[in-house]
């Protein structure tokens, strides 16, 4: 009744079995069927990408403003055509229709429209993958976010990163396989139930890593009070308790979930010597740090967080997701209150430093198995709110692929005139997880976990590999 | 026309096949069934038990009766004929399958329909809902025989009778020591001290054991550890969670609540009982409120609350039926939501109906008297007070409330004497004309203004006021003499307010007022609003009018009036519409208070006949006076109400008081969908479970707790076959680490079946025939054989047996988080016991960019005391997870979590070395155990407190260099990681 991958966990990884399979199972390292050859890390198929960094716009980012292209607005500016009654998560009256503020000009051979707020993205168009009609079942914010990370509208279930890193555990046993990098002005909507592992095994839940911190992982070492906690005293201590867990567990051989704690001693020490090196950011040239905008003030910080993922993707970190912007009314992409002056700033905030994480994927050849997904929790209405600002809208917005497995230049779906519902080619978190697993190598429909009676799957009940944006 | 033409287009793909059927009915054999039974059975059939809509297409009379929007064919008419609109998606409405069938499927159908829709198949499909109930956990409760086998305990009779059967042999008894910790752990969740071990290890009585149990189950702490799995089991937390994670201060009672409970050892049905529906089966115990933050335990997503109420509504209530029959009944109903269970007998109007108990609540705040004797006086006076309002002479005329108003008239002394407050300075903040008249009282004159507030200073030559009295009079000049002067002779005072100004001062004080009485109040404008400090409320009298009126204003207590002091009265008119006073005068008195408060002229008339003399209507009209006011004195003194953050009829949360008149109607939802209602649910629960009523009986009229007693009813009925069966299996889960049945949440088909079913059956009797006692079982199960075994390694149950199901020997058991905290705190000697109470921040908070606070765990300063109880008294933030909790697998409360899991990671290993936690309470212990004097006693006793035995020489001296080098708060930091502690055999 069971597919044998159901239970992976709960079979394989139970308290009484043995060997080194399971060991690697508790621990989250690549499991032996992704080690396979010829799925090139894949679990069900083979795989085109091997790790993943996801932009977070975190607010609701506006498609008209940016990416989906609406003379419409300019005709239709100042009229009353939207929905007579509120819809549900709407958080003012519905306004009159209102134009882009902002110019929009074709770039790349495809011609691809972009607004002004975004000049560093337009110049790589041509190498990204748009889903043009991506749609979701919530105006709000909290239910719409936990929607794209968990599929799922409420809490308590597990996010995109924490189910490839039980799918797919570890590149590299010495950094955390699942880093979350949250805005330093604060926490998404949902807090950090956004990257929970949910009902799945603590391992898989995302590493919050506070980028300009002098501690980016907290505890990976003893605060400087604690002296018998540092340096040899440490070392030593360590040692010993290693030795005696041995001892412990040499009689209780049946136990691996002993032998998993003493392993997971043995990666832990590994992760204190290279953790440090890899967020040390001085290592980079003052020329990359210029280019991801760390030398400027409004790209500061955005910046920092992706030339940090480039550095955990690059050293064996399989999943890395940035945030842009804090939860609330302000340093975020929900902009209710006047579009011209609110959306340029966060927008400059991301622009120059994604254009350059993504030339300096393609020029290490780091992009040949990485995936790079920007995204958002929904779109925003093409109606004013008051009258310069945009409202939450559910009913289409932008995500964009590219890197491995990704089609350069494709598109698909599209938008209605206004841009307030999908026209044709809707797709929904679902299917962009669909499509990211399947890059992976996995197959959303065999992607399970068994818990309160239920197979819980990323994409619940749907979910199709949009096959119009692979390569 | 356009489905005709659609077929002309597909005629000559159909050609070859309608050429080769020879009949009709193998037209519909070969072409038809084949794609109805495809794309339609899975939601309208006999065969899936699913008929949406109430429509059947599996056989003749299902598509001819048709479901709830007609028939479902027309034969010959495939335009008119609904079937065939829903597969070609033209109407929005009605669209289905949700992905279109290709257009040669739907051809085939547009033909079969214009022919005539031939259908061979007349007689009504076998349904299989017959066998549907023909499972484990389903089937009626027997007792089972306990197997005759030569063992004392009944729980070892089951467990060895399996063991033979598998040629297999139980362990032998674990030693004293690995006993005591073991269950001190299980019923405690705490490490016993080595004091415990050593008098229980020296303990030679033969049933020192048995009592051991019964003292661990008759202490608190019991209470405190059983408490935490049930909680993790309903996802109780102390915040909403969600894009607000706001903090609830009063859910702490609800905690406090299931831990006494339990400690208690009420009946199981009576648990259920009063966590759903207290205020319905035992209104008069105001105490167990907070049984009902159970319905409020979980998740709260204030954002959609505000802006998307209905999928808030909808979604809040789903998640409360997941959380009632995954909890009590171990049943998956919202797998119904969107469609009938595929596995077990649920139909999608089931579901809904079990939506229909909660239709009615409100999540909030809930105010209650925590001592139920407050309550029955508040009750009381309540009721008093509103007989006297609606002159309710059966009440007010009992003997002894006529004798209240007796005792009031015999305190009365002779009518106060009221002085006049002679106004000094009296002026019109809206440039009225006031003018001071011979008798001391101030006319309003010219043009009336919209709204007036005017301000009267005046003095006294009494040295204590004990009320101040507004006298609104009649004049000639006013619309209908007043003593307003709107049209209709009515005015509206919004605010009375008073200072004291005593001599040279710079500023006024407030006085406070602590009630207010008129002699006659206009019907909902009563005096009280001239005092509530809303300047939206106020007095008045319409439509008395053309005569005159007082209100007497008391200060909370009476007013010493120094020489000079100056009174200052400011009168608030805010309505508008010119509602203002027309003409007025104040005065004051020095009269005990009893004296002053102002009677209606009626009631004063009365008091001018002698008493054997009133008839019952005047009686009744002193008596409704003089009542009222007692009974406001009254409940005035009582003891203030304390709050449970629960659900129920009425809560207060931050959109203010959230009641409804009516519960919500809920329909049927057309693939679980908002935007497609069907027939109206009434209140019930699943309808396979025969005797117990699928719908519940109410009367057409019914108080909205009645649907959630029902469900509790229906729930703790002694034949429900799941609810025994379903606390039985938790119980045995949280001894043994794993269920009879592993899935405690989950008894239906996709779950696990149970290793050993007459066992869990003959537990599930037990506990029901013992008064639903859990502590019952915990002796049945804990003074077994199979609870004592040892935990020790055995080669041949590797293979035979790798997940000890059979239970040949006992399962090692990780701490979990909460048990880890404590026993740290409790070996450093830092653990403070107290209980109850307001749960502890185990972090400091900064303000968010939005409601929700920063919270910082690693700020918190370990020094505080309230940092040291147990971690069932911890507040647990939903969306903002304590990092070492975290690390040691403490669930995200998002959900349910009957089980808790376990992860070893490098992170997690990082977190149990260097988190602040452990690192603060190792140099507590180091301290602690620095009272010996060398450095081997101080390792020695380092590891008796922590692993409960003597070191073995070698690690006394591995240790012991250790501390030497690098001091005694190394030894402590590398036991409270070593797996010996981590692990309980």
């Amino acid at each position: 009744m069971y597919n044998p991958l159901t239970r992976r966990e709960m079979l394989s990884c139970s308290g009484n079995s043995f060997g080194a399979a399971v060991l690697a199972c508790w621990l989250g390292s690549e499991s032996s069927k992704a080690a396979e050859p010829d799925l090139n890390g894949g679990l069900h198929h083979r795989a085109k990408v091997r790790r993943v960094i996801q932009l977070f716009m975190n607010g609701g980012a506006s498609p008209m403003d940016t990416f989906d292209y609406k003379p419409e607005l300019k005709r239709l500016h100042g009229q009353n055509l939207g929905p007579k009654e509120k819809p549900e998560g709407f958080t003012a009256a519905v306004g009159s229709v209102m134009k882009s503020p902002f110019e929009f000009k074709q770039y790349g051979e495809a011609g691809r429209w972009v607004s002004s707020v975004f000049p560093h993205q337009a110049q790589i168009v041509d190498e990204l993958a748009f889903l043009m009609a991506m749609t979701t079942k919530t105006n709000v914010h909290g239910p719409a976010s936990y929607m794209m990370n968990t599929g799922f509208m409420l809490p308590g279930f597990p996010c995109l990163g924490a189910w490839v890193s039980y799918a797919l555990g570890n590149l590299a046993d010495n950094l955390p396989t699942f880093v979350v990098l949250p805005d330093s002005r604060g926490l998404p909507y949902n807090q950090k139930a956004n990257f929970s592992c949910g009902f799945l095994p603590a391992k898989h839940q995302g590493t919050l890593v506070n980028a300009a911190s002098q501690n980016p992982i907290p505890d990976l070492f003893a605060d400087a009070q604690y002296k018998f906690a540092r340096g040899s005293a440490d070392r030593d201590t360590v040692a010993l308790l290693q030795q005696m867990n041995r001892q412990h567990a040499a009689s209780r051989p049946e136990d691996s979930r002993l032998e998993a704690r003493i392993a997971a001693g043995e990666l832990a020490a590994k992760m204190q010597l290279s953790a440090p090196e890899a967020f040390d950011l001085s290592r980079e040239t003052k020329e990359t740090h210029e280019a991801y905008g760390l030398n400027q003030k409004e790209t500061e910080d955005f910046g920092r967080r992706c030339l940090l993922g480039r550095r955990l993707l690059e050293r064996g970190t399989r999943f890395v997701q940035v945030w842009s912007g804090p939860q609330g009314a302000v340093n975020n992409w929900d902009n209710h209150g006047n579009i011209q002056t609110e959306l340029p700033p966060i927008a400059k905030s991301v622009d120059q430093p994604i254009a350059t994480l993504f030339r300096d994927l393609k020029s290490r050849g780091l992009l040949e198995d990485t995936l790079v997904i920007w995204t958002t929790e929904f779109g925003r209405t093409p109606f004013a709110q008051g009258s310069l600002g945009r409202d939450h809208n559910r009913g289409t917005f932008v995500t964009w692929l590219a890197g491995a497995g990704v089609k350069a230049g494709a598109s698909y779906g599209k938008s209605d005139d206004l841009g307030y519902q999908t026209a044709e080619g809707k797709t929904y978190c679902y299917d962009l997880h669909a499509t990211i697993l399947h890059l992976l190598g996995i197959d959303h429909k065999q992607l399970t976990f068994r818990t309160a009676g239920i197979d819980r799957r990323l994409t619940d009940v749907h979910g199709h590999v949009v096959q119009q944006i692979l390569s | 026309m356009k489905e005709i033409l659609g077929l002309f287009i597909f005629l000559p793909l159909l050609a070859p096949v309608s050429s080769s059927f020879a009949d009709e009915n193998a037209f519909f054999r070969d072409a038809v069934a084949p794609i109805l039974s495809k794309h339609c059975y899975d939601c309208h059939s006999h065969a899936a038990g699913l008929m949406e809509g109430g429509l059947t297409l599996d056989w003749q009379s299902g598509w001819k009766k048709g479901g709830t929007r007609g028939p479902a064919i027309i034969p010959g008419q495939p335009e008119q004929s609904l079937l065939i609109k829903a597969v070609q998606h033209t109407d929005p409405d009605l669209q289905m399958p949700e992905t279109r069938l290709s257009d040669q499927e739907i051809s085939v159908l547009v033909r079969w329909v214009k022919q005539g829709a031939i259908d061979p198949r007349h007689t009504k499909p076998a349904s299989d809902t017959a066998d549907a109930t023909d499972w484990w956990s389903l089937k009626s409760l027997q007792r089972p025989e306990v197997p005759a086998i030569h063992v004392d305990n009944p729980v070892d009779a089951f467990i060895q009778n399996r063991l033979k059967a598998a040629n297999v042999s139980a362990s032998s008894a674990a030693d004293r020591r690995t006993l005591i910790r073991r269950l001190t752990y299980d019923l405690h969740g705490l490490q016993p001290t080595i004091a415990d071990v050593e008098a229980f290890v020296n303990d030679e009585s033969p049933d020192a054991y048995r009592r051991l149990v019964d003292r661990l189950l008759d202490d608190a702490h019991y209470g405190e550890r059983w408490a935490r799995h049930w909680f993790d089991t309903i996802h109780f937390a102390d915040s909403h969670g969600f894009e607000h994670d706001v903090f609830r201060p009063h859910a702490w009672r609800y905690r406090d609540y299931v831990i006494q409970r339990l400690n208690a050892d009420i009946p199981w049905s009576q648990f259920i009982r009063e966590q759903l529906a207290v205020d319905f089966f035992f209104p008069e115990r105001t105490e167990l409120i907070p049984a009902l933050g159970f319905l409020g335990a979980g998740p709260y997503d204030q954002s959609a609350a505000a802006t998307a109420p209905k999928s808030f509504e909808y979604l809040d209530r789903d998640d409360l039926v997941t959380q009632t029959m995954g909890a009590f009944v171990s049943t998956t109903a919202n797998c119904a939501r969107c469609h009938t269970h595929k596995f077990d007998p649920i139909t999608q109007s089931d579901y809904f109906a079990l939506q229909a108990v909660f239709a009615g609540i409100g999540k909030g705040d809930i105010s209650f008297d925590a001592d139920s004797r407050i309550a029955s006086q508040r009750n009381h006076w309540e009721a008093l007070k509103t007989a006297a309002q609606n002159q309710n002479s059966e009440l007010l005329l009992l003997p002894e409330n006529q004798k209240l108003v007796t005792e009031w008239e015999q305190n009365r002394g002779s009518q106060p004497r009221w002085e006049t407050l002679e106004p000094d300075i009296f002026v019109s903040t809206q440039g009225a004309r006031l003018k001071r008249l011979p008798d001391h009282s101030i006319l309003s004159e010219t043009k009336p203004p919209e709204q007036e507030t005017v301000i009267v200073t005046g003095s006294t030559k009494l040295s204590t006021v004990t009320a101040v009295r507004l006298d609104l009079l009649t004049d000639e000049s006013l619309p209908h003499k007043g003593p307003g002067r709107a049209q209709n002779g009515n005015l509206h005072l919004s605010e009375f307010e008073l200072q004291s100004f005593p001599e040279n001062a710079s500023s006024g004080t407030v006085i406070p007022i602590r009630r207010a009485t008129a002699d006659f109040n206009q019907d909902g404008w009563t005096i009280e609003h001239a005092i509530d400090g809303n300047p939206k409320t106020a007095w008045g009298i319409y439509p008395k009018v053309s005569m005159g009126h007082y209100a007497v204003f008391e200060p909370e207590s009476p007013l010493k009036i120094e020489p000079g002091t100056r009174l200052v009265v400011t009168l608030k008119q805010l309505h508008g519409g010119a509602h203002i006073i027309g003409r007025f005068k104040l005065s004051v008195t020095d009269s005990p208070n009893l004296d002053v408060i102002a009677l209606p002229t009626e009631a004063e008339t009365v008091l001018t006949i002698p008493q054997q003399q009133r008839t019952p209507k005047q009686q009744l009209t002193l008596a409704s006076t003089i009542l009222k006011y007692r009974a406001e004195q009254e409940l005035k003194q009582l003891p203030g109400q304390v709050k449970v953050y629960a659900a129920g009829a009425e809560a207060v949360n931050e959109r203010g008081l959230v009641k409804y008149s009516q519960p919500r109607e809920i329909h049927l939802l057309a693939r679980g969908d908002l935007e497609k209602p069907r027939e109206v649910i009434p209140p019930g629960a699943l309808s396979a479970l025969t005797p117990l009523p699928g719908r519940f009986d109410l009367p057409e009229s019914h108080p909205e707790s009645a649907r959630r007693a029902a469900l509790a009813d229906w729930l703790a009925d002694s034949k429900n076959p799941l609810t025994w069966r379903s606390i039985a299996n938790r119980v045995w889960h949280y001894h043994f680490g794993t269920g009879l049945c592993d899935t405690p949440n989950d008894f239906g088909r996709m779950g696990g079946t149970p290793s050993h079913p007459e066992l869990l059956d003959w537990l599930a009797c037990e506990l029901r025939d013992h008064n639903g006692s859990l502590k019952h079982l915990h002796r049945l199960i804990c003074n077994s054989h199979t609870y004592r075994q040892s935990s020790a390694s055995r080669s041949e149950l590797v293979k035979l047996d790798p997940e000890n199901r059979l239970l040949a020997r006992m399962s090692r058991r990780r701490l979990d988080a909460d048990s880890y905290r404590d026993a740290v705190l409790l070996v450093s000697g830092e653990l403070d016991l107290k209980q109850g109470g307001p749960g502890d921040a185990h972090f400091t908070t900064t303000p968010g960019p939005q409601v929700t606070p920063v919270l910082h765990y690693d700020q918190f300063d370990l020094n505080r005391p309230d940092a040291h109880r147990r971690s069932i008294y911890r507040v647990v933030w939903r969306g903002i997870p304590d990092p070492l909790m975290d690390a040691l697998d403490f669930p995200d409360l998002g959900l349910l979590a009957p089980t808790r899991g376990f992860s070893a990671s490098p992170l997690q290993s990082l977190v149990l070395l260097n988190n602040r936690f452990v690192l603060h309470f190792a140099h507590k212990l180091a301290e602690r155990a620095a009272k010996s004097e060398t450095i081997p006693g101080q390792v020695r006793q380092i590891i008796l407190w922590v692993w409960l035995r003597e070191p073995t020489t070698e690690e006394l001296n591995q240790l012991t260099e250790l501390a030497q080098q690098h001091g005694l708060e190394s030894v402590c930091r590398l036991v409270l990681n070593s797996n010996e502690f981590l692990f309980v055999e």
